[in-house]
């Protein structure tokens, strides 16, 4: 009996963590999307979905997309599109842009630094990530 | 239901909601939520059902667009009640939150403690002061469950002197603990809770 909760337990946990990990850095993820230029929020989804595994409930998207615009990292615009109904577009203020540049510099350095750090760990360890990706998989199936 | 019933209806359920924002933030909002309905729709593959599946519940997202605005207002604000709330809707996401509601919990009872006892002191002068004696130093109003002190050891030390002192003391408690709280948020900025419930994080868990 003891044993399944464990098991239970450690795969919640590391889910948990992950998640938390994702929440962190959706806010660069997003503000690095519109890096090259206005994108409405669908196309940000897009670029998020291909670009990294930043997977997210959709809804998540806008209320991050408000707040940046609150705190004038962004600056929000309606358009008229071709596709016949209008877009609301965002842009990254350069306030925006400061703040990616900065968040980008940190992150840099911080994964370089812990990417040294768990390189023995991803090495030795092989069987862990395995039993962890069984897990998810078991998990998709249900 | 059809579609666009259905999809009106997710509408509906938004917009009530998002209650307490402006007409204009509210409308802003679930205009562009039904243009992504609209969008994700027209290639024709996704159902109706899966798009709004994906965007999650309704007062789930409004939680989120609400929670969002009432950390940035608690930001800026001085009101007891709004760092409350938010710390309270904090508090809901792990132990950190909890630490931080708990001492803005404390500070504002203290805070308003002094002013009550402010309010006190002419009602009831001799039960409401500063008592001070060995190993005593206690703002308080001794009546009911808190015996009076007895005399000989412990002496009532500010007199009428009371009041402006509780008038001072109760203010400045309350303004530091605004003051700590907004600091901490600050600091904390990436645990505050913009992105989460649980439909959020499964649907992040399980892609």
């Amino acid at each position: 009996m003891a044993k399944p909760l464990s098991i239970t337990f450690e795969v919640e946990s590391s889910e948990r963590w992950e998640a938390q990990m994702r929440k962190g850095c959706l806010e660069m993820a997003v503000l690095a999307s519109l890096w090259h230029g206005r994108l409405y929020g669908l196309e940000i989804l897009r670029v998020l979905e291909r670009d990294s595994q930043l997977v997210l409930a959709e809804g998540t998207i806008y209320p991050i997309l408000n707040r940046l615009r609150v705190e004038g990292l962004v600056q929000a615009q309606w358009v008229e599109a071709e596709a016949g109904h209008p877009r609301k577009y965002y842009e990254l203020t350069a306030a925006g842009r400061e703040r990616a540049t900065q968040m980008a510099e940190t992150w840099t350095e911080f994964s370089a630094g812990l990417g040294y750090l768990i390189e023995p760990v991803l090495k030795s360890a092989p069987k862990a990530n395995m039993r962890r990706l069984a897990a998810k998989k078991g998990k998709e199936l249900e | 239901m059809t579609t666009d019933a259905q999809v009106n209806d997710y509408l509906a359920h938004l917009r009530t909601a998002l209650a307490g924002m402006t007409l204009a933030e509210r409308e802003d909002i679930v205009e562009e939520i039904r243009m992504h309905i609209r969008e994700r729709s027209a290639d024709g593959q996704t159902g109706v059902d899966e798009i709004l599946a994906r965007l999650g519940p309704a007062e789930e997202l409004a939680q989120q667009y609400r929670t969002g605005r009432l950390l940035q207002q608690a930001g800026r604000s001085i009101s007891p009640v709004l760092i409350l709330r938010a710390t309270l809707r904090w508090a809901r996401t792990g132990v950190e939150g909890a630490v931080v509601f708990v001492i803005a919990l404390l500070g504002y009872v203290m805070g308003f403690g002094f002013l009550l006892l402010a309010l006190l002191k002419p009602l009831f002068p001799a039960r409401t002061g500063l008592w001070v004696g060995p190993g005593v130093f206690d703002f308080s109003f001794r009546m009911g469950l808190l015996p009076a002190y007895p005399s000989a050891t412990v002496h009532e030390v500010l007199g009428w002197w009371f009041i402006p002192v509780c008038l001072m003391v109760g203010p400045l408690t309350i303004l530091l603990t605004t003051k700590l709280i907004q600091l901490l948020m600050k600091r904390f900025r990436w645990q505050l809770p913009f992105v989460t419930g649980a439909h959020t994080q499964a649907a992040m868990m399980t892609g």
